[in-house]
């Protein structure tokens, strides 16, 4: 029974105190859940245990004796490991699964000069199964999914005897189902001794998973509940600093009847079965359901960027032909795609290049950007999504995610749309920066129809007028918000509930 | 929200733009080194070569040096525009050497005026980079490789246009059943392109032409990739073609279009240097291909761009001139001449991305 204990910890950068003071102890066979907002300091903790910093003040002990973690190495010898939220950093696309669990070993020179094959296998079998992954370990990690990956990584850890495993926002991109096998096999590793720091940005999931949470904000610990203790609405308001009431805005009492798209019988083979519903101007029409069913192909024909087989859109009653994403564009219908950095963004390019890209035609003269006239427009729609900080001339790589996703919504702020579509786009952001996507999503919604497609039911519910209930390609409820509870929209989506009663 | 609270809420930006900025001050050198470390270079080793040679410093052989890399420059001017929409084409030497071949055989073979000689070869280039982006494009073979198909079966077709001979005035006919000899003859007009200068005078022998045609071709990309919306379009494309897209770019006609271009430009190579050497000679273009791509690599890290850039190539492009004609006045031999080629890429490029990722 071993306790991971950090006392004081402090990390200061030129300027900026990361981490001031915190304390904090993670138990054997624990869930201490970690949260706060972007620049909370979550990402300097985990990085001071797991060793990236060289210096910061404060000690680490295990079971009371002090330990010295100054280099990766260090904490790896202390069993600390973490499980990143881009799993495929960690492993080795064209080598199988069990060699890329028994790496360490093929490398060593114990194993002789010759791969021992069966051996490896069985032992790989063997390890594997302690976290209930059900693939054939001479499979290609390549072949395996995003949850079979995930699952890979923590066996890995816990094979070599790794006894705190950090999950860093293990379920950003876990449909409910796979998250629940994750939640079960960490439920049955906690039973072994092992202990989690979990960090995530879902409440939801961190009042089923965790034992204890600790709230960070700006570097401080604010706020420490045990499961019992713990309320959703005070671990909000401790993380914002403000009441929770105010994550989502208010939403309108009458909403217009005017039609502002409307889709009738679409069919995409084998994705989606005779879709047809309609959304008004005012409204925020929310869509929600499992990965795989349909959701963000069912965008993407509205976006002109995915052809359906046979169907119809209705833009204020016109029909319209989507092409490409440029004939949507021109007719005013916009997307927030569901992964920001390889859909939305230019990485590379600076904050003000990224927000006036759509619509550079406007700022050029004879096809001459006007760099003047660029900036002011970056710095008019920085401050319509409340960038922090408002620089244009910021390279986008360095942005937090909820910065880049607002830059990402920024970019299509330069033109009234007429209908504006997100897919997953409060995905890995901070509660802090949601609140104003959120806000953001209202202020649109007064000129505009708003489309609004994610997996995580709590914000389908609070953010929209009305929500649609994708599963295996059709629609299968239709309803209002306030007249259902999320259980039952989760039994829905899941097929529990055959269909909205 | 107070503004201090501001402050610490912005941890991770402003620690990266602090953490820079003291890096900065840490390493004025380093940094100094990444942006200028090009620039800096050639001008040491023009200093260099003037003090050890007493021609270099001369006007007359600046203008000299530009001459000898008009050409690369043009021909690396194209290679640029493919590795900015994230493509690569490796098909620039053959076709700059088709020009070399196809230009002077339409004129002295088959007698063409020399306007329609060029004409002919710059469809023929366009036509050929039309291809490229087909395959790459339509076929979606990988870029490296598509090109690379399309260098062997070019560098055929060079060859076929004369059965393998070289073109020269008084050669045999290669198509001539009874070997009858070609009596057409390349136009003065064309070998201007190549030889003639501009502003001449008694005390000034002028600017070379191919000088003025490089200056142009490199104006020309720099007003497009740097100033306007079009060179926003490319670069977009190349750093990532699915937002690119997803922002309604027609990625495709992007692409193709660079394709277009890089050909286009490789055939104005082939056209200035057989004007050059004032005859059609066989596989004249292939040194282009690796040095254009070595001009473009390293304009990567003038100025810390970090991409390909005109500016950066058109240096790259000068200073790779600079050394060879350095070198060959020092009277260093042809064969070390690689060498040192090589060691200087490897160098210059290993300096900028290593301290790139520090």
């Amino acid at each position: 029974m071993a306790t991971l204990r950090a006392v004081g910890l402090r990390k200061t950068f030129p300027g900026v105190v990361a981490l001031d003071g915190v304390d904090f102890a993670l138990s054997s066979g624990k869930v201490h859940a970690l949260i706060g907002a972007n620049g909370a300091g979550k990402s300097t903790l985990i990085k001071i245990l797991t060793g990236y910093y060289p210096d910061y003040e404060g000690r680490i002990e295990i079971d009371g004796k002090e330990i010295s973690i100054h280099k990766p190495s260090d904490a790896f010898k202390y069993g600390i490991e973490v499980v990143h939220q881009e799993v495929d950093t960690t492993l080795i696309p064209y080598l199988t699964v069990a060699e890329n669990l028994l790496i360490e070993k093929i490398a060593s020179s114990s194993m002789g000069l010759f791969v021992r094959k069966n051996e490896l296998l069985n032992e790989a079998r063997e390890i594997i199964k302690r976290v209930n992954l059900n693939v054939d370990v001479r499979k290609q990690v390549a072949d395996l999914t995003l949850p079979e990956k995930q699952l890979l990584v923590i066996a890995r850890a816990i094979s070599r005897s790794s006894s705190f495993i950090i999950l860093d926002e293990p379920t950003s991109s876990l449909s409910l189902i796979e998250t629940r096998q994750l939640f079960d096999i960490i439920q049955s590793l906690k039973k072994q001794g092992v202990s989690f720091l979990y960090v995530s940005h879902r409440l939801s999931e961190i009042q089923e998973i965790a034992d204890e949470i600790t709230i960070l904000r700006n570097g401080q610990k604010v706020a420490y509940f045990t499961r019992q203790e713990l309320d959703l609405s005070k671990a909000v308001e401790a993380m914002l600093g403000v009441p929770s009431t105010e994550v989502f805005p208010e939403k309108p009492k009458e909403i217009s009847q005017q039609r502002m798209l409307e889709v009738r019988n679409l069919i995409k083979k084998g994705r989606l079965w005779d879709i047809s519903f309609y959304v008004n101007k005012g409204e925020v029409l929310g869509l929600t359901g499992l990965t795989g069913a349909g959701k963000t192909d069912l965008l993407h024909i509205l976006f002109g960027s995915m052809k359906p087989d046979s169907g119809e859109i209705f833009l204020e009653g016109r029909k319209i032909s989507l092409q490409h994403p440029k004939d949507a564009i021109q007719a005013g219908i916009y997307l927030v795609p569901e992964d920001r950095r390889s859909q939305g963004l230019f990485i590379e390019n600076t904050v003000a290049q990224n927000i006036s890209f759509p619509f550079i035609k406007y700022l050029s003269k004879v096809s001459f950007v006007l760099l003047e006239k660029e900036k002011r427009y970056a710095l008019e729609l920085i401050e319509k999504v409340r960038l922090v900080p408002p620089n244009p001339d910021m390279i986008v790589k360095n942005l937090s995610g909820g910065n880049q996703q607002k830059v990402v919504v920024g970019k299509w702020l330069g033109k009234q749309p007429k209908v504006i579509i997100f897919d997953e786009a409060t995905q890995g952001i901070d509660v802090g920066a949601k609140r104003d996507i959120y806000t953001l999503v209202r202020n649109l919604a007064q000129n505009a129809a708003v489309i609004f497609s994610s997996s995580d039911i709590d914000e389908v519910l609070g953010i929209s007028d009305r929500v649609l209930v994708l599963r295996d390609g059709r629609i299968v409820a239709e309803f209002k918000p306030d007249k259902i509870d999320r259980q039952m929209v989760m039994q829905i989506t899941t097929g529990a509930i055959e269909s909205c009663p | 929200m107070s503004s201090a609270q501001q402050v610490k809420n912005i941890e991770q930006e402003s620690s990266h733009t602090l953490s820079t900025r003291n890096a900065k001050y840490a390493s004025v050198f380093s940094e100094l080194l990444l942006k200028y470390g090009l620039i800096i270079t050639l001008i040491a080793v023009s200093v260099f070569f003037s003090l050890k040679t007493e021609a270099f410093a001369s006007i007359d052989n600046l203008l000299d040096i530009l001459r000898a890399v008009s050409i690369l420059t043009i021909v690396a001017l194209g290679v640029t525009f493919s590795v900015v929409v994230n493509g690569f084409d490796v098909s620039v030497g053959a076709v700059t050497g088709l020009a070399v071949i196809l230009a002077p055989a339409l004129m002295v073979i088959w007698k063409f005026p020399w306007y329609v000689a060029v004409l002919i070869s710059l469809s023929a280039g366009a036509i050929i980079g039309f291809l490229n982006s087909i395959l790459i494009v339509r076929f979606r073979i990988p870029d490296l490789l598509a090109t690379l198909g399309m260098l062997y079966l070019v560098q055929g077709l060079q060859m076929s246009i004369t059965k393998g001979d070289a073109v020269y005035k008084g050669m045999t006919n290669p198509w001539s059943p009874d070997r009858a000899i070609a009596d057409g003859v390349i136009s003065p007009i064309f070998l201007k392109f190549g030889q003639g200068f501009v502003l001449s005078s008694e005390s000034f022998r002028g600017i070379p032409i191919p000088v003025i045609i490089m200056l142009a071709v490199a104006l020309i990309a720099f007003v497009f990739l740097e100033l306007t919306r079009y060179g926003r379009i490319f670069y977009a494309v190349g750093g990532n073609s699915e937002a690119a897209r997803l922002a309604g770019i027609d990625v495709n006609l992007v692409r193709t279009i660079a394709y277009i271009i890089s050909a286009l430009l490789a055939t104005t190579g082939g056209l200035v240097l057989a004007a050059r050497i004032g005859s059609g000679a066989v596989k004249a273009g292939d040194p282009y291909l690796l040095d254009g791509v070595a001009a473009t690599y390293f304009g990567f890290a003038v100025l810390n761009a970090r991409r390909a850039n005109v500016f950066g190539t058109v240096l790259g492009a000068i200073f790779v001139g600079v050394m060879l004609n350095g070198l060959t006045m020092m009277n260093i031999p042809w064969y070390i001449q690689d060498v040192i080629k090589g060691l200087v890429l490897i160098v210059s490029l290993g300096l900028s991305y290593y301290t790139t990722r520090r």
